[in-house]
């Protein structure tokens, strides 16, 4: 993955990095696609307030991860959540997110 | 025969139909009895295919041969005969389902209905604008359905329409005069009696004795009625689509719910709104009720 290893303190590299680097090596996901969605959200009432008004709030994620498997939805999501929260603290605002297991996308 | 063609012709969008109203069934004569019993009036029928079928009227009765049978009987509007709506006359109207003109008392048409019970429904106009319910005719449609019922109705608002060339003023968009208005939705729960007011119980426990006395709890931002984000709004579309009861408590309300934003990220461990609680477990976001939702998991969850 050209961005492991990218992550630095000193913030850098987007976020949209820093996810990436965050979930590909803690979940070994065989897809991750992350796509920021920020400008969709630029006007609404929360964001007009914040200072990261536009810029690095808003992402769509779908993750295929063998770690999700038997866990439920809302077990996965907090999987991610969990491994995001320092951005969810510093201005991330909300993540779409598609969590699979592999065999849920293998062909039928 | 230029009726047939009245009745499949299609009505202005500008003319909308009364919602059906209420059910309740209203002890009455049945002044106005089905035509069955006013045999005599079949030569006057709008649409007497019987009498009239000859080549072209039998394809095209071939053709759409379920709306004909439909109104087959009912009366035309202007040969109906009008009852008024003194308070002598209280109870004569049928509980049966039909079409219904109301009229003011200069004989102006003021508004053409379809009702599951015109008595009932009337009871409901009368009520709310007594100076303009002077008279009324009624026509009673056997076999009521909502196709029945809309031919019913069409065909009288087209007969109106070619005679006058006017829509009935309570059937022009945007008056509201005869229609019942919307149900109002469930307000938002507050978890706490204001800002000002020093909390005895810690917002933590408070959230949690909410989430366990009602089954479903959505945590949005906004109200339900007007939700300020679009996953909020999603989620609500979501459950109001399901026709389950819930609650809803809006996360920005700072005077009533201060402090639940965090305290909630907390306590339920998931960072982001909406939250959708249900028997006191977070179930998710938006995310994941679409994805219940599209697998027709949401209801069965829900109930």
């Amino acid at each position: 993955m050209a961005s492991r290893g990218v992550m630095s303190a000193s913030g850098l590299a987007s976020r949209a990095d820093r996810i990436r680097a965050k979930l590909q090596s803690k979940l070994e996901a065989s897809v991750l696609a992350i796509e920021d969605v920020s400008h969709q959200h630029a006007g609404h009432d929360a964001m007009r307030e914040s200072q990261y008004n536009g810029g690095e709030t808003h992402f769509n994620l779908k993750i295929v991860s063998p770690k999700f498997e038997g866990q439920t939805l809302v077990k996965r999501h907090r999987m991610v959540y969990d491994l995001l929260a320092d951005e969810l603290q510093s201005g991330l605002h909300a993540l779409s997110i598609n969590a699979k297991t592999p065999q849920e996308i293998a062909p039928k | 025969m230029a009726t047939i063609n009245l009745i499949s012709a299609k009505i202005s969008p500008s003319l909308r139909l009364n919602p059906s109203n209420s059910l309740r069934p209203l002890p009455t004569l049945c002044f106005l009895s089905p035509l069955s019993t006013h045999s005599s009036s079949t030569n006057h029928n709008f649409l007497s295919l019987k009498q009239t079928s000859n080549l072209s009227t039998t394809s095209k009765l071939n053709n759409k041969p379920r709306s004909l049978t439909i109104v087959s009987a009912l009366k035309k509007l202007s040969e109906s005969d009008s009852i008024s709506l003194s308070s002598e006359n209280d109870g004569v109207l049928t509980s049966d389902s039909g079409v219904y003109a109301i009229y003011d008392s200069n004989g102006e048409l003021q508004f053409i209905g379809l009702a599951r019970s015109v008595a009932a429904s009337v009871d409901v106009h009368r009520k709310k604008v007594p100076e303009l319910c002077s008279s009324i005719k009624v026509g009673i449609v056997e076999e009521p359905n909502k196709d029945s019922l809309t031919q019913a109705w069409k065909s009288w608002m087209e007969e109106h329409i070619a005679a006058t060339g006017k829509v009935p003023p309570g059937n022009e968009k945007g008056n509201i005069t005869w229609f019942r208005p919307p149900p109002q939705k469930k307000p938002d729960l507050r978890l706490t009696p204001g800002r000002h007011m020093q909390l005895t119980v810690p917002l933590e426990q408070l959230i949690d004795r909410l989430v366990k006395e009602n089954k479903v709890v959505a945590f949005i931002k906004g109200s339900r009625n007007a939700p300020l984000c679009g996953f909020s709004q999603k989620v609500i579309g979501m459950l109001d689509n399901q026709g389950v009861e819930y609650e809803s408590v809006n996360v920005l309300d700072e005077e009533y719910n201060s402090g639940l934003r965090e305290t909630l990220k907390s306590y339920s461990n998931w960072p982001t709104f909406p939250q959708v609680f249900v028997n006191g477990e977070l179930v998710g976001g938006c995310d994941i009720l679409t994805s219940m939702y599209e697998k027709g998991e949401l209801g069965s969850m829900l109930k």
